[in-house]
């Protein structure tokens, strides 16, 4: 049965002759032509049937009508002695089905349209999307928009039947963490509640998109996906210490709800689009609006600077440049093309038609632009900072002064030690280590020892009053540190880190004689140099035509602007996969799963849509409205799709779709770790919505520091404040994951990961059970209860409910939960004073408290609590 | 009143079997303890797919005599021409530079140029150990007596001169991020058997500065085939112990509550596996807080095994105990143990620097080998040793060597190797690998041959590409010739 269904779910392609011949044409274009062209290897053209039939060397490369006796296909499919191409596989199965099927047909060739644009592609997701009807199906009044048409159609033609729709309460909490990462208060909730209007539910989505709060959410979903870090990686793992205005950038984008071509074309390039010298003049306060929208899309530019850095080839600069564009053409493929262009590199796509050339071609429009940083504030802040330089010379004058008085006093003991030995030792331990003799060695051996010992301890030794003016001499340099300004003269700049002009890190350009020429290389490795190739996108799309802002005439230029070009390209409403990777990945973050489960392969290994027309339609949709993301968001969330219930089991339904692909209902979700991390402070009442800036970074258990490579990894903010913004604000190292989120599946940073997985092992009972996180947030929640509440156990727990599930408790549920807290207060465990108390607690007794905060963290370890219906 | 050592959870679920066909929960197959013969049922139904616990034992790829793994990593680069690859010719060439017919222009190096530098011979002494005769330097004459045990490959080499790419290349393959570790592919190919801990577990005796996710991370696998990282002292994982003010019976009263409540919301919501495993979850977690101690406490081994290991030595005490509970671990069934030892990156009085080293490790690594044997586990536990690369026989600076990826050493032991054999060899002077070359892939390959994994079906589809450990490489499978007598 199931077998059937997929069956069902894949769709195939019956292809028309001309469609045939176009494919057929393409086939040999891609594969034979280079050679079996206009060079006639072997006597061989491949470009028109005549010479076809005449044939080269060999003889006759068609036999009309005859596959299996024609040269052409045995060759490609390696069937015969001769085997082409050569040192190749033979062509795909697909290729190969479509060459025979063309052949036995009598190859037909229309030879006019030899000349006439290249063909459309076969494979479905690099056609253009065309626009579908709108289904009409038997349950017409569970229709809320047109996304349920074709949702309940595939459902129907099963016969499969959809969840009702879920309650206001599931819906609000659903919406809620769906768009905000965070609970509904328990005011949201009756608000909502009692709203009985008939677009209660609309506005409520509408407040939650209107929230900051859902930048913050879905600016991490983009964040996993284009493998967002604050430093590069591997053993050294250079600091990057501006990659969070990127961060920024992102939230402030979807918050305001930046069409997604402006977004897309502001990443890949926003300089070059927006060309601006930056120069933020005039004065403080009058920076232009132009400017900073400029300055803006420049930063998008960001992506290009926070990918892994191999540090090896920091130590050689083509090979740096390659690694770097490597990283730049598969990030760009996966996050804004949807295709593994990655494997490419080395060889040509065994499965997508995208050459090792198309590769190469696209490393060349990446091969002017290399990563730069500019200063984000005016001449006028940097002037200020200039001017106050000398102070960063005082401090630094201090440290030599200490560094020099300590080597004085060093050297003096060293003096003394020596004196104590007779001169004959002295003179031994002088004579270089390896002309030594025997004697020499074994006279200087105490002395050695000796000096030894007090390279150890010699600032143990140091003289009381020796001692004391070290002491002075670090205040002296503290003082210095301390002083120096926070802040520029016209107190609107915060000087960022240490007294360092706030800059970005973004994309700008080599100067024109040192852009790398791009070769195809040999199995992509670096010393194997085949053709230069110079800028262009994958011949398949050339069926698409011109489009407005490429010149064909400049793409060989290497100095022109290619990334713009690539851009608009990309952005252009017509394009078969911008818009379609897109609305899936809306589609995939709403509802966790994908119309294309692979949503970052949309190439023959990656999964077929389940339902094409419903993201065509999307797709195009998206477009019309003006690649408006929010407006995206209120079209899926208000299809009774969106709001049918996840709790609904149907024995059928389980037998004929147990993975719900075809949406009979809703998926039930994990909370992701920063998620967990947010709700944790939210509940508790300790979430610090500041957004933006440098990143937090909270303390670490001493556990987790055991594991630490280095402390000065993990530079500890000193104002606690910072130890509970919402996760996306955190540190993020690549070579070390906050572990709170480790264990709770954060990805890999080093690739583009266009979805979580999600798993469920015991360290994260362990981590609910016994972190110190879950207990600080449990008490913190316990003060809230008490403060609002008083001493009414009663009213704590109907509260505790509201606040972490949204919902009252039932009866019996209260009564369990007055039962534990009457039997956790009589267990000997008291707090103990390690943490914290709020003071509220403080009021009903050291035991009642220990009491009210255990159950506090009994609920954060619900199922119900992680897991949203 | 809910015990969670028993099994009385049945009584709330359906069925036991129900539970656990549904559950995709820790550590390993058995997370419920008193399972008894359901056990080989339920490795059987992951075999064919029913079951959604990634973790569960499979049937290897083709039988394998080794089950577990102690990998031990020697971070920074050990020496080979000090330790475990004499060059004699060496001696006679010391202070000369290097012979034009080693093409030393060809030669890169990470801070010396090769032509210009002069090679320094070893301090070192070697020995023949053993009835095989393996020649072994005096850094490891305990270990030496363990050489009939040994598969000494003499011919392993790559082509990263730096540490993090070389580390990364070593633990998984790729100099990139982002690709899992050895562990994470052993533990992804054969399941765990540990009822009671992670199947991949990483071990170090100090301070280790590598990036942490080249060394323990499960890359693009899913998460639940990273390492989890143990500490030899005190509590041995993360998050063991109840915070300070939950004692153990506020705990138990808590989980029993807990439980119920996640029962009764499981009630209505039985199709998700997701749920029923994060309930296991916590019993299994309750169970790990009751036996992890056990584990760590070393009280119990006489006194013979403890000077076996070194503990008694203050030099050796701390590896010791590492190795000592890599076989414990093993003798609980944890997979895939790793272990470090560092730093060997002897850029300076590079002989001092081996000495410090193989100091601490030399005895607990003949202990550990020789216990292993004692108690019949050597057979089933394969025993590798290696750095990310060797040493130069060209001097660097003060009597320091330079980094040399090009030809070192590694050797390997148990998991049905014969041992008392050399594998490949260097040139004369230890520069390149020249016979029987092993690259990384090389030994992945052999390692997981003899586990009975094939390295060219264990892949994972990621990327658009099935993913292997090996790449497009390791064709050059030992295992054949290491388990031949």
């Amino acid at each position: 049965m199931i077998a059937i269904l997929c069956l069902a779910l894949s769709f195939s392609f019956v292809q028309s002759a001309s469609q045939i011949q176009e494919t057929a044409r393409r086939i040999l274009q891609s594969n034979c032509v280079s050679c079996h062209g206009e060079q006639q290897m072997s006597g061989l053209d491949l470009r028109h049937r005549d010479t076809m039939l005449a044939g080269g060397g060999k003889g006759p490369a068609l036999v009309p009508g005859n596959a299996e006796e024609s040269l052409l296909f045995l060759a490609a499919s390696h069937a015969g002695k001769l085997k082409m191409p050569p040192g190749k596989p033979p062509l795909s199965a697909h290729d190969l089905d479509v060459l025979r099927d063309w052949i036995d047909r009598g190859a037909p060739w229309d030879s006019t349209a030899a000349t006439a644009a290249p063909a459309e592609p076969t494979w479905w997701s690099l056609r253009r999307p065309r626009r579908p009807a709108v289904p009409t199906v038997r349950n017409q009044d569970r229709v809320r928009n047109p996304i349920d048409a074709f949702i309940l159609e595939k459902l129907e033609s099963h016969g499969l039947e959809p969840a009702p729709e879920a309650d206001k309460r599931t819906l609000i909490r659903r919406a809620s963490f769906d768009l905000t990462g965070l609970p509904p208060t328990p005011e949201q909730v009756d608000r909502f509640l009692k709203d009985s209007s008939p677009n209660a539910y609309d506005k409520l989505v509408r407040d939650l998109l209107a929230s900051p709060r859902y930048g913050e959410r879905w600016g991490r979903h983009w964040l996993d996906l284009v493998r967002y870090a604050d430093s590069g990686g591997y053993e050294t793992d250079e600091y990057f210490p501006n990659s969070w205005r990127y961060r920024d950038y992102v939230i402030k984008s979807l918050n305001e709800n930046k069409p997604y071509d402006r977004f897309l074309q502001e990443q890949i390039a926003g300089d070059e689009l927006w060309p601006d010298d930056l120069e933020l003049h005039g004065h403080y306060y009058g920076i232009t609006p132009e400017k900073l929208e400029h300055l803006e899309a420049r930063i998008g530019t960001g992506l290009y600077t926070f990918g892994p850095e191999i540090v090896e080839s920091l130590l050689d600069a083509p090979k740096l440049a390659y690694e770097r564009m490597t990283d730049w053409v598969d990030t760009t493929g996966a996050v804004f093309m949807g295709l593994t262009l990655a494997c490419a590199r080395c060889h040509d796509h065994k499965f997508d038609p995208v050459s090792q050339r198309d590769y190469f071609r696209l490393q060349a429009i990446f091969a002017p632009s290399d990563a730069v940083e500019i200063p984000v504030v005016t001449r006028m802040s940097r002037f200020h900072r200039n001017e106050t330089y000398p102070r960063m010379i005082a401090v630094d004058e201090a440290r030599r002064t200490y560094k020099l008085y300590l080597d004085g006093v060093k050297k003096r003991m060293i003096a003394a030690a020596k004196s104590g030995f007779p001169p004959e030792v002295v003179l031994a331990h002088e004579v270089p280590e390896e002309k030594k003799t025997p004697r020499q060695a074994k006279l200087a051996a105490p002395l050695a020892e000796a000096l030894k010992t007090l390279d150890r301890d010699w600032e143990d030794r140091m003289a009381p009053e020796e001692k004391e003016e070290k002491r002075r001499l670090l205040e002296e340099i503290g003082k210095l540190v301390v002083l120096l300004p926070e802040v520029d003269a016209s107190h609107l700049v915060n000087f960022d880190g240490f007294y360092d002009v706030p800059k970005a890190s973004v994309l700008g350009h080599r100067e024109p004689e040192l852009i790398p020429e791009i070769h195809v290389l040999d199995r992509g490795e670096m010393d194997r140099r085949l053709e230069r190739v110079t800028p262009g996108v994958p011949t398949v799309f050339e069926y698409l035509g011109e489009w407005d802002g490429w010149d064909p005439a400049a793409a060989g230029n290497a100095t022109s602007r290619t990334r713009r070009q690539l851009a608009l390209w990309l952005s252009r409403p017509d394009h078969p996969l911008t818009a379609r990777v897109m609305v899936n990945r809306l589609w995939q973050w709403h509802f966790g799963q994908g119309i294309v489960r692979t949503s970052n392969d949309y190439g023959a290994q990656g999964d077929p849509p389940t339902h094409p027309e419903l993201l065509d339609w999307l797709a195009l949709e998206f477009v019309a409205r003006g690649w408006d993301i929010k407006s995206m968001h209120r079209l899926i969330m208000s299809s009774g799709t969106y709001r049918m219930a996840s709790r609904y089991s149907n024995p059928r339904n389980g037998e004929l779709d147990p993975g719900n692909r075809t949406l009979w209902r809703m998926n039930r979700r994990r909370l992701e770790a920063e998620s967990m991390w947010d709700t944790l402070h939210s509940v508790a009442g300790t979430l610090n919505l500041k957004m933006g800036g440098r990143p937090a970074v909270p303390p670490l258990t001493a556990e987790e520091l055991d594991v630490l490579p280095a402390p000065f990894l993990w530079p500890v903010s000193a104002d606690p404040a910072q130890h509970t913004r919402r996760g996306i604000y955190i540190l993020s190292r690549r070579s070390f994951t906050f572990p709170m989120f480790r264990t709770f599946d954060r990805p890999d940073s080093s690739l583009s990961c266009p979805r979580r997985q999600v798993t469920t092992v015991a360290p994260q009972a362990l981590w609910f059970l016994n972190h110190r996180t879950g207990l600080q947030q449990a008490r913190k929640l316990a003060g809230r209860l008490v403060a609002g509440h008083g001493d009414d156990p009663s009213a704590w727990v109907e509260n505790a409910w509201r606040i972490t599930l949204s919902r009252p408790p039932s009866a019996k549920e209260k009564r369990e939960a007055l039962d534990l807290l009457d039997a956790l207060s009589r267990e000997d465990s008291a707090a103990k004073n390690e943490m914290e108390v709020p003071d509220e607690l403080s009021s009903i007794g050291s035991a009642r408290a220990a009491a009210l905060t255990q159950l506090c963290l009994t609920i954060f370890n619900l199922n119900e609590f992680v897991y949203i219906d | 009143m809910l015990d969670f050592q028993s099994c009385n959870l049945n009584e709330q679920v359906h069925s036991r079997r129900e539970f656990l066909a549904r559950s995709g929960f820790g550590f390993g197959a058995v997370a419920l303890g008193c399972l008894g013969e359901e056990e080989a049922a339920f490795a059987a139904a992951r075999q064919a797919g029913g079951v959604d616990n990634p973790l569960a034992p499979t049937t290897p790829h083709f039988p394998g005599q080794a089950r577990n793994v102690i990998f031990m990593f020697m971070k920074g680069g050990p020496s080979h021409i000090d330790t475990f690859d004499p060059k004699p010719a060496l001696a006679g060439l010391d202070g000369q530079l290097l012979p034009p017919s080693f093409r030393p222009e060809d030669l890169s190096l990470q801070f010396v140029k090769a032509h210009e530098a002069k090679l320094m011979a070893s301090p070192r002494k070697f020995t023949r150990c053993g009835e095989s005769g393996i020649e072994i330097s005096d850094l490891f004459e305990n270990l030496g007596r363990c050489a009939d045990d040994l598969a000494v490959i003499r011919s392993c080499y790559h082509d990263s001169l730096i540490h993090g790419p070389a580390i990364n290349l070593l633990f998984s393959g790729s100099v990139r991020l982002g690709h899992p570790t050895l562990g994470s592919w052993i533990v992804y190919g054969l399941g765990s058997e540990s009822e009671n801990f992670p199947g991949f577990v990483a071990m170090s005796e100090g301070n280790v500065t590598a990036s942490d996710e080249s060394l323990h991370g499960s890359g693009f696998l899913p998460a639940v085939y990273q390492a989890t990282r143990a500490r030899h002292e005190g509590t041995a994982f993360e998050n063991l112990d109840p915070p300070p003010d939950v004692s153990h019976g506020a705990q138990t009263r808590m989980l029993e509550q807990l439980q119920s409540w996640n029962r009764r919301h499981f009630e209505t919501r039985r199709d998700d596996s997701r749920l029923a495993a994060r309930i296991a979850n916590y019993e299994l977690a309750f169970r790990m807080q009751a036996a992890a101690p056990e584990l760590t406490d070393l009280a119990g081994e006489p006194e013979s095994v403890r000077r076996m290991y070194g503990l008694d030595q203050e030099r050796t005490a701390r590896f010791g105990r590492v190795c000592l509970l890599a076989r414990r671990m093993v003798e609980r069934g944890v997979r895939f143990v790793q272990l470090y030892k560092g730093n060997w990156d002897g850029h300076a009085q590079c002989d001092q620097n081996h000495v410090d080293n193989a100091v601490a490790i030399d005895q607990p690594i003949a202990g550990l080998l020789t216990d292993l044997k004692l108690r019949g586990l050597l057979e089933s536990t394969l025993v590798v040793w290696i750095g990310e690369f060797g040493r130069t026989p060209v001097v660097q600076g003060d009597g320091g060597r330079d980094h040399n990826p090009h030809g070192f050493s590694c050797w390997m032991a148990g998991g049905g190797i014969r041992g008392g054999k050399v594998i490949g060899a260097t040139d004369e002077l230890g520069c390149r690998a020249i016979e029987d070359r092993v690259h990384v892939h090389d030994l992945h390959a052999t390692m997981l041959s003899l586990l009975g994994l094939d390295h060219t079906r264990l892949t994972y589809l990621t990327q658009g590409r099935d993913m292997r450990l090996t790449d497009v490489g390791g064709y050059n499978d030992l295992s054949e010739r290491l388990t031949r007598a």
